[in-house]
């Protein structure tokens, strides 16, 4: 076979653009750009100023690694850690597990479904701030909608507030997480089941492949990038909660959800530590530069996903 | 003709002594009407400035919106007047201080913020403007600005950085209805063996407290309950105001402080732990959620009926005592923070008396200064008091006006000027927001019944150890 490169001649003679060597890059320009302007160049500040000492809001000298011994010995900085790693690891594999079921029920053919999918996509259009205020109403101690028109009512969690409670408080963050973004998965995994080929399932039918060998044989592994995308970035955003916490318990009770997110505003805009803020920041950044790249390795060799 | 000579001359001595007097009057009279002082005069430099003001949105300041455009009318100066949430004026004012661009030429502050930004340097002190006799309203009565709060927020080592804005005050509330009951005074008597009325006391709070916590199903004034009742609301969420009260309102009405005199932190002592624990104590007789109840949750308790009594900001409790906002408007009693029995040493209260700074960075310093002048004048305090019915006064002369004394809430009005006598500013801490967020995270679980009120006291010495590294205050 004749592996030498074809160049084809535009019609004035000379090579056509889409084989100049500059083209790709003219292409993706404008995303680069972009991308260089609103994340790389805030990132490298970011960067510059977990180094320097700021007192005030204003840089007063180069700190080293000072704040990040500072961050790194605050038990403040590995209990928000913590809080964020039971979030992740509770509210992604439950809206990953729910949001796959539900496409599965759509994808099988429902009543209504054009219907039904505008509807329930409404959690996740609604403004962080809404959903906030909404659930705040739902479980108020002693007069939302939910903990006193039933929880109260049934003797269920009676006498405290889920968000009251620092055993439980968490959890309820986790349970409008969930809500707000299960259908988000569940749309995204309905449109990849929707494209996916139809050939195999005849073939597997004539085998005689029983749903559950059609399900993890062929479904799963068809599907098996859009899952690991959309989990990756579903675990990325989940772990910067901040939003719902905010709104709901400002971190509290104590600091039983107080996130990294959480503690990073307040460093920046309560206490003004912008050098220690900052380094927060980068070493949140480090862990997920190193997870990300185990993920993609793991992702790419074993689930043939990239 | 000697008699009519001496006629024409004393004719000409009276006409001359007239004009004599008549000269002399002139000389004393037209110097002081031409001295008489008024914005527009003093504003004739600055006519045509523009000026932008940071303000917090409460229904205080929208009404006070309504004033301004009275002062350019007057003074030619135009005034972008701003308000933006609690939350947001902290943010955005403060890094409009503390970078230096000057976009607000005044900013709102809360004395809590006033240690931070000291420690910046980035506030204009205003002790040259206030010797101005061309700026400054010989009228202007400083002496009549509600102390302590003025001098405690202002003012800071001889120099004073603002005329006072909004003197917010937290103050004692309770349902009257309920207090006033004949058998439930009866019932009270016979298990406290004293009667029942509005606490002048903290142990009075927690009996009463006690009294009224009943479940569903159980009687309060004659009526049985279809839900469960509670004998007091207070403010329990992580940040906010929380940490304030208990400092303010309860700590230092047992004799403590977080702070010694030189500003060293000074948390785990035996008048602090009882303080705390007494508060803590209180959340027994409290809704389920003390821990997510806001300030602005104290107030929805109260109108809601949830709960007997509260410690509340008294301008929310005037926007629930109105009718249209709750069932219970107009049975609603108050009092300032009552007194702790054990301790006989000066009281105190929460309050969060604020100020409207001029920045550094500012490019009219003097017009915004006659602004804050205007604002806080007798003239157009009586003005917004009228309009409002009443309000959150900065002078002492406002409590006589008729729209306090003759107001439906003139025992409210009662009830904050008693906390503004001991209301201060909050010491001149840098890192106040931090102290105030960890403290305010161990009486969460004080309350809770996590942890003990030494285990608190314990933790948040070390704490404020930690966040100070020595002296807290400036």
């Amino acid at each position: 076979m004749n592996d030498a490169k074809v160049t084809v001649r535009s019609k004035a003679g000379g090579i056509h653009p889409e084989h100049r060597f500059w083209y790709p890059y003219i292409l993706i320009a404008p995303t680069m750009v972009t991308l260089v302007i609103v994340s790389l160049i805030p990132f490298l500040y970011t960067v510059y100023l977990s180094l320097q000492e700021a007192k005030y809001g204003q840089i007063q000298g180069f700190a080293g690694v000072d704040n990040f011994v500072t961050v790194l010995t605050d038990p403040r900085f590995w209990n928000a850690m913590w809080v964020a790693l039971v979030f992740v690891l509770v509210a992604v594999p439950v809206e990953f597990m729910l949001g796959l079921t539900g496409a599965l029920i759509l994808n099988a053919g429902v009543k209504y479904r054009g219907l039904l999918v505008p509807l329930m996509f409404i959690p996740t259009m609604m403004a962080p701030i809404v959903v906030g205020l909404l659930w705040k109403i739902m479980f108020a101690g002693s007069w939302g909608l939910l903990s006193y028109n039933i929880f109260e009512r049934f003797g269920i969690l009676s006498g405290t507030s889920i968000f009251g409670s620092p055993s439980f408080a968490l959890f309820g963050i986790i349970l409008v997480d969930v809500w707000q973004w299960t259908p988000f998965m569940m749309l995204a995994f309905f449109a990849g089941l929707q494209s996916l080929p139809t050939n195999p399932y005849r073939a597997a039918a004539i085998d005689g492949a029983n749903p559950a060998q059609i399900f993890f044989r062929i479904t799963l592994p068809m599907l098996s990038p859009l899952l690991v995308v959309i989990a990756l970035l579903r675990l990325i955003d989940a772990f910067k909660i901040f939003d719902s916490i905010f709104i709901l318990t400002g971190g509290g009770p104590g600091a039983a959800t107080e996130s990294p997110s959480i503690l990073a505003y307040k460093m920046v805009f309560e206490y003004w530590e912008i050098g220690e803020a900052s380094a927060l920041a980068v070493l949140v950044w480090l862990l997920f530069f190193a997870f990300c790249n185990v993920f993609y390795q793991v992702a790419k060799k074993k689930l043939h996903a990239f | 003709m000697i008699e009519s000579y001496l006629i024409q001359r004393k004719g000409r001595r009276i006409r001359t002594a007239a004009a004599a007097a008549a000269l002399l009057a002139a000389a004393t009279v037209l110097p002081n009407l031409a001295n008489a002082w008024s914005y527009a005069e003093a504003a004739a430099p600055y006519k045509g400035t523009r000026i932008v003001i940071l303000d917090e949105v409460t229904p205080l300041q929208q009404t006070f919106a309504k004033l301004v455009p009275q002062f350019t009318e007057e003074t030619g100066i135009e005034v972008d007047y701003q308000l933006l949430n609690h939350f947001e004026v902290i943010n955005k004012g403060q890094a409009d201080l503390l970078s230096g661009r000057g976009a607000y030429d005044g900013v709102m502050l809360h004395s809590a913020q006033t240690g931070l930004l000291l420690g910046a340097n980035v506030l204009r002190p205003i002790d040259d403007m206030l010797a101005d006799s061309k700026l400054t309203s010989p009228d202007m009565d400083t002496a009549d600005f509600i102390e302590p709060a003025w001098s405690t927020t202002a003012k800071f080592n001889g120099t004073t950085y603002a005329l006072p804005a909004w003197n917010y005050n937290v103050v004692y509330w309770a349902r009257n209805d309920l207090l006033s009951h004949p058998e439930e005074q009866s019932n009270f008597k016979a298990k406290y063996g004293y009667d029942l009325r509005v606490a002048s006391t903290m142990q009075e709070i927690r009996d009463i407290a006690e009294f009224f916590t009943r479940k569903a199903g159980e009687k309060l004034a004659g009526k049985t309950l279809q839900g469960d009742f509670y004998g007091i609301g207070l403010e329990g969420i992580k940040g906010g105001t929380t940490w304030g009260t208990v400092w303010n309102s309860f700590i230092k009405n047992w004799g403590g402080d977080i702070f010694d005199l030189e500003g060293n932190p000074r948390v785990d002592t035996p008048e602090n732990r009882a303080a705390m624990r007494f508060w803590g104590d209180l959340w027994k007789f409290g809704p389920p959620g003390m821990a997510e109840t806001s300030l602005l949750d104290v107030p929805t308790l109260m109108g809601s009926g949830v709960v007997a009594q509260a410690v509340a900001w008294s301008d929310f409790a005037l926007g629930i005592d109105q009718p249209g906002s709750s069932e219970f408007a107009g049975k609603f009693a108050y009092s300032a923070m009552p007194r702790n029995t054990g301790y006989s040493g000066p009281r105190s209260a929460e309050g969060a008396p604020s100020i409207i700074v001029i920045s550094k960075a500012g490019k009219n310093p003097e017009a915004t200064y006659l602004f804050l002048q205007w604002m806080s004048d007798k003239a157009t305090q009586t003005k917004l008091a009228d309009t409002l019915g009443g309000g959150v006064p900065i002078r002492v002369s406002s409590w006589g006006l008729p729209a306090f004394k003759k107001s439906r809430h003139a025992q409210l009005y009662q009830a904050m000027e008693e906390t503004l006598k001991y209301t201060q500013g909050k010491p001149r801490a840098p890192k106040i927001y931090e102290i105030f967020d960890v403290m305010s995270g161990l009486m969460q679980e004080v309350g809770l019944g996590k942890i003990t009120a030494e285990e608190a006291a314990g933790r948040g010495q070390e704490a404020l150890n930690k966040i100070c590294e020595g002296k807290c205050t400036l």
